[in-house]
């Protein structure tokens, strides 16, 4: 039977620390580039269903489906790489690893929003038609907010299983959780040990986000809360 | 008759989905303040027809004026008419993510500028009037269908219209709750109110209607009053309709 020894990772405050440290840098690089991405992405959505301009909605369609064929890892070493030598600038790998965070989920948050911008029944838009709202009106206060509410659980989801994802972002030596737990294994060689924790620290953020968007739900839809 | 003194004037107007024509030249003058109920079979373009007069349908020949106001293919202003029209659908198609009184609010403050005071007024007022103030702060799914159809009918009514249109409004309701919304459009109709009712409710047509359409195969095929409708009709097809119906 292997002999676990977690007490390797206990004693050193130094792997403490940086267990700690890493699972809150996971934590802010995941909430913000959802933040943007969802941003970014509603507005993908948007331009893709809704523009006038078939331009525009090429763009965002190309765009999403580029982003959404492709490994992170290859859209994230572009942007901590490649865009700098493109641009002749040169900025933190943390700026890098958030931008290409964000533009990783804004494609899978947009293709979601997507689909429930399409669910919406032609009645509602009939109505609002009816009774002299504009074309954006109707997509602000009628079409947007019952297609949000729809996808949320998709959304979640799909934020959830990008969070874990962002453990490559570790390949541009940025100090997350799976940072964390490489730097400690490499000095105390107890792998599995080191792994384990690490499996619990992701799924205890998992669900702390799951909780957070819970909550987040019941703030921004009340009346999809509402009894009957 | 002078055209500007009518509600709505249609002559020659015909609509095709693609190669199938759905109307065949219509011809329809509506006065103000006249009641008209549109009945026929089922896929005899009674819904298209006065989904056309608030342009939520584009007809391709012939003309539409409605209000005064010349209805056209891809008019870019059709708000314009939608001002004066209001319109209650078969499955109310109220917002769901709106409360009742916010339903009836929302549209006031977008389209009509009004004041959050004003729109909050008038939605009361209209609330009272089909007898549900009480549920202004639910949401419509905690509503039965019937009291449902009584915001939609309040909302529209919120715009104060010229003109109502009301596309099948108790086709979907449960058996008991018919008379509550017919009860609701019985007391509009007598308010004077210009009303076109595409229903299969012959009591309330006896009732309030100036007029009866009978239209079958995209065509107006019978036209008259209540009573005569109801006791000679003209039109083989309208003789065998009714024969079901009634």
């Amino acid at each position: 039977m292997f002999d676990f020894r977690f007490y390797e990772i206990w004693r050193s405050q130094e792997f403490v620390q940086a267990l700690i440290d890493g699972a809150l840098t996971s934590f802010w690089l995941s909430s913000i580039g959802g933040c943007l991405g969802f941003c970014l992405g509603l507005m993908l959505a948007i331009s893709q269903e809704k523009s006038v301009f078939w331009g525009i909605r090429y763009t965002a369609r190309s765009y999403i489906e580029l982003i959404r064929n492709t490994p992170f890892i290859v859209q994230l070493f572009f942007v901590a790489f490649g865009l700098p030598l493109l641009m002749d600038y040169q900025w933190s790998f943390y700026a890098s690893a958030l931008l290409a965070i964000t533009l990783n989920f804004s494609a899978y948050f947009a293709e979601i929003v997507r689909s429930g911008i399409d669910s919406i029944d032609k009645g509602q838009i009939e109505a609002s038609k009816a009774l002299c709202l504009t074309k954006r009106e109707t997509l602000m206060d009628i079409v947007l907010p019952q297609a949000l509410v729809k996808v949320y659980p998709s959304l979640v989801s799909q934020f959830i299983f990008l969070f874990l994802t962002t453990g490559l972002v570790s390949e541009i030596s940025i100090e997350d959780l799976t940072w964390a737990g490489r730097f400690i294994s490499d000095r105390n060689f107890r792998d599995f040990e080191v792994f384990i924790v690490l499996t619990v620290m992701y799924m205890a953020l998992a669900w702390l986000f799951k909780l957070l968007l819970q909550l987040l739900k019941r703030y921004a839809f009340p009346w999809a809360e509402a009894e009957i | 008759m002078n055209k500007e003194n009518l509600a709505i004037s249609i002559s020659g107007m015909s609509k095709w989905y693609d190669d199938f024509k759905v109307l065949t030249d219509i011809d329809l003058s509506v006065t103000f303040g006249e009641r008209i109920v549109i009945c026929g079979p089922s896929g005899s373009g009674k819904s298209t027809l006065i989904r056309c007069l608030n342009h939520l349908e584009e007809h391709q020949k012939g003309s539409i004026v409605v209000d005064g106001i010349e209805l056209y293919p891809g008019m870019k202003n059709p708000e314009l008419v939608r001002r004066t029209v209001g319109m209650v659908f078969q499955s109310f198609n109220l917002f769901p993510h709106l409360t009742i009184l916010e339903n009836c609010i929302l549209p006031q403050r977008r389209a009509l500028k009004r004041s959050k005071e004003q729109a909050r007024e008038v939605a009361m007022k209209f609330l009272e009037r089909v007898k549900i103030p009480e549920q202004a702060d639910k949401y419509p799914r905690q509503l039965s269908g019937g009291q449902q159809q009584r915001v939609a009918i309040a909302r529209a009514l919120c715009m104060e219209p010229k003109i109502m249109l009301f596309d099948e409004p108790t086709s979907a309701l449960d058996p008991e709750m018919v008379s509550e919304v017919l009860d609701t459009m019985i007391e509009l109709a007598l308010s004077g109110i210009t009303m076109l009712c595409v229903t299969h409710e012959m009591g309330f047509a006896r009732k309030v209607a100036d007029r009866v359409i009978f239209m079958d195969t995209g065509q107006i095929i019978e036209s008259n009053a209540p009573e005569t409708f109801f006791s000679q009709p003209k039109h083989p097809r309208a003789k065998e309709f009714l024969g079901q119906i009634l």
